[in-house]
């Protein structure tokens, strides 16, 4: 998996959510509002990572469908987060969840290094 | 990075399985869209920040759920914690009476000081209910513990639970930490009195504080 900082790639989109290489807005579920990291707490970085979908097909029972996901926010100590849920761990990760609607995965915690990740694409900014 | 939060509480749900402590922390419904993955796998813990008289508190709570079938909970688990919710059931009797146990489990392995709060959920429940509002406040005042019945599908004194446990483990907190650290300069420390305060110039030095 490589992991990079993000310097030169951030196009027009990202510019607007981006300030000084970390979110320059808060992080809200995009379900409920809920607050789940305060702005220029989290590192974007560029990174392609599996992760389940947040809509899982009932119909395929047992089948696990997951997306890649290439942008996040690295958080490296998980007290910085306002409000988050964590999964029990699967595979050395835990999922993050939104703490009030417990939508999710918006996210992923390693577990060897302890740090966090959240996936821009699974959340809104405000 | 600086610290973004003055204080920060592990808090444990503890009591019989089914009363309701997953209820508490995890908020899922039927119809909840992310059933099939995130309940699947289940909530740990989760963080959540209050403020509490003007001061960032971080609240770290763990659900013990799954680990309760073995009757106790071991010491490792209560490492750390703060402060315990102990949760029944109110249309349950037995969930009830075991609140005695549960307390006893703790003075056997958690911190002596640790804070804890009874809390009878399922009180929406009330043509099934089996224990008083009564029967609950009369085993709060026994152990001298807080009391509050509750929902978890209402959402009904659930947030006001968590906030009376935090305020209560700050308060304790802080007058730890008056005790340890008197205004007589024991620990070697030199904290400002109110009167000593009062003799500080005014000047721009005055206000330099140790980071």
């Amino acid at each position: 998996m490589s992991e990079f900082e993000n310097t030169d790639k951030t196009g027009d989109s990202q510019s607007e959510l981006i300030e000084d290489g970390c979110n320059k807005l808060v992080v809200k579920c995009k379900y409920c509002g809920s607050k789940i990291l305060d702005k220029k707490l989290g590192k974007f970085i560029m990174q392609e990572k599996e992760l389940p979908l947040m809509q899982q097909d009932t119909r395929k029972e047992g089948e696990i469908q997951n997306e890649k996901v290439d942008q996040f926010y690295h958080v490296e100590n998980m007290f910085t987060f306002e409000n988050i849920g964590f999964t029990h761990t699967v595979d050395c990760y835990k999922y993050l969840s939104c703490a009030d609607c417990d939508a999710g995965p918006v996210g992923y915690y390693d577990m060897n290094t302890k740090h966090s990740y959240v996936a821009l694409s699974r959340i809104e900014h405000a | 990075m600086a610290k973004t939060y003055d204080y920060l509480f592990k808090l444990l749900l503890i009591g019989d399985s089914g009363v309701g402590k997953t209820s508490i922390l995890f908020r899922f419904s039927e119809d909840a869209f992310n059933i099939s993955f995130i309940s699947t796998i289940g909530i740990d813990f989760k963080i959540r920040t209050i403020d509490l008289d003007g001061k960032k508190v971080k609240l770290q709570i763990w659900d013990t759920a799954g680990q309760e079938r073995f009757r106790t909970i071991t010491t490792a688990y209560y490492r750390g914690s703060m402060g315990i919710m102990l949760v029944y059931d109110v249309t349950n009797e037995k969930s009830f009476e075991n609140i005695k146990n549960w307390i006893r489990n703790i003075e056997e392995n958690a911190s002596a000081d640790v804070e804890k709060m009874i809390l009878g959920n399922k009180c929406d429940l009330d043509a099934k209910r089996q224990v008083s509002k009564e029967q609950g406040e009369k085993l709060a005042i026994e152990y001298q513990i807080k009391f509050v019945e509750t929902s978890a599908k209402d959402s009904l004194n659930v947030e006001y639970a968590f906030y009376t446990l935090a305020r209560d483990i700050k308060a304790k907190m802080e007058k730890k930490q008056e005790a340890s650290n008197p205004p007589g300069n024991r620990s070697g420390v030199h904290t400002l009195n109110d009167t000593d305060r009062k003799r500080q110039p005014t000047s721009w030095l005055a206000r330099c504080s140790v980071l």
